[in-house]
């Protein structure tokens, strides 16, 4: 079953911001799979959005609390990173957001054409390093290869970049 | 991201409600230097209403504690939700800084 596209229109007025934002979905079944595909603006006040989706997603997959939170988190990371890394806070620059599930998996990829962006570059923290001695940065790709199964990354001949990451539940495996 | 702020014994009680990401993160850091600015080094950042947190905030936390410590204040870290406190583990910053069961528990540490 296929749909065509929707577009969801929605606000977020708070005391530090009032945004009006849209963006569209597809929704698809095959097999056991369900598949939901996104067309996102590059505008970080998108996550809370993005964040739900993917949790209810893991939920909707039969993880539990832990894995939904690490699955929130993996997500949140990645699309963090597209939004001002790739498209540079641009809202009129858009990413493509894929979550696809079923029961005890589900899989996360996100496809943008923005600036040259390599996570394999990004130094690993020190986790044991001292506030003082601590470096800023490269925490968000480390969260996102501890938090998930399989992490993946390219760069297509277009300049199109792909980052996959999956997951399985503990309570399925 | 709503952040209030009271002041209490010449420390600086910070309570976030909401998300702590890249969106909500610069807001805060904002805040928390407008008071350093003014001379107050130490602060409780309470975080019982926040139900998520992201690197962004982490990052935020990470270097405020840096400037503070060199002006021999701290910012104080407390009411860790669970799901907030795995990934303050995951980032070795649970070792790295000081984490309380709530504010009141944060406030009689500086005390003493």
């Amino acid at each position: 079953m296929t749909d065509d596209w929707k577009s969801v229109f929605f606000s977020i007025i708070n005391p530090h911001q009032s945004v009006n934002l849209q963006f569209q979905f597809q929704f698809q079944r095959g097999g056991t799979m369900q598949q939901l595909l996104f067309e996102f603006p590059g505008n970080t006040a998108i996550l809370e959005k993005v964040g739900n989706l993917a949790a209810d997603a893991g939920r909707n997959a039969g993880f539990d609390d832990m894995e939904i939170g690490d699955i929130e988190l993996a997500v949140d990371e990645i699309c963090s990173n597209t939004i001002i890394h790739g498209l540079k806070r641009d809202p009129t620059r858009m990413f493509q957001l894929v979550i696809q599930w079923e029961k005890g998996f589900i899989e996360i990829l996100v496809h943008e054409d923005g600036e040259p962006f390599n996570p394999a570059a990004v130094q690993p923290p020190d986790l044991t390093a001292s506030v003082e001695e601590r470096t800023i940065g490269g925490l968000g790709i480390f969260f996102v290869h501890k938090v998930m199964d399989k992490v993946e990354y390219h760069t297509n001949k277009d300049g199109m970049k792909t980052f996959r990451m999956s997951k399985r539940a503990k309570s399925n495996s | 991201m709503n952040v209030t702020e009271n002041m209490l014994n010449n420390i600086s009680h910070i309570i976030l409600e909401g998300r702590f990401d890249s969106d909500t993160s610069a807001i805060v850091e904002k805040i928390i230097r407008e008071k350093i600015e003014k001379g107050v080094y130490r602060f409780i950042l309470d975080m019982e209403k926040v139900l998520f947190v992201a690197s962004a905030g982490l990052r935020v936390i990470l270097v405020i504690a840096k400037d503070l410590r060199q002006h021999h204040g701290d910012l104080y870290i407390a009411s860790l939700q669970t799901n907030v406190r795995r990934v303050f583990e995951i980032s070795g910053l649970d070792n790295a800084l000081h984490i309380f069961e709530d504010a009141e528990a944060a406030a009689r540490n500086f005390d003493e």
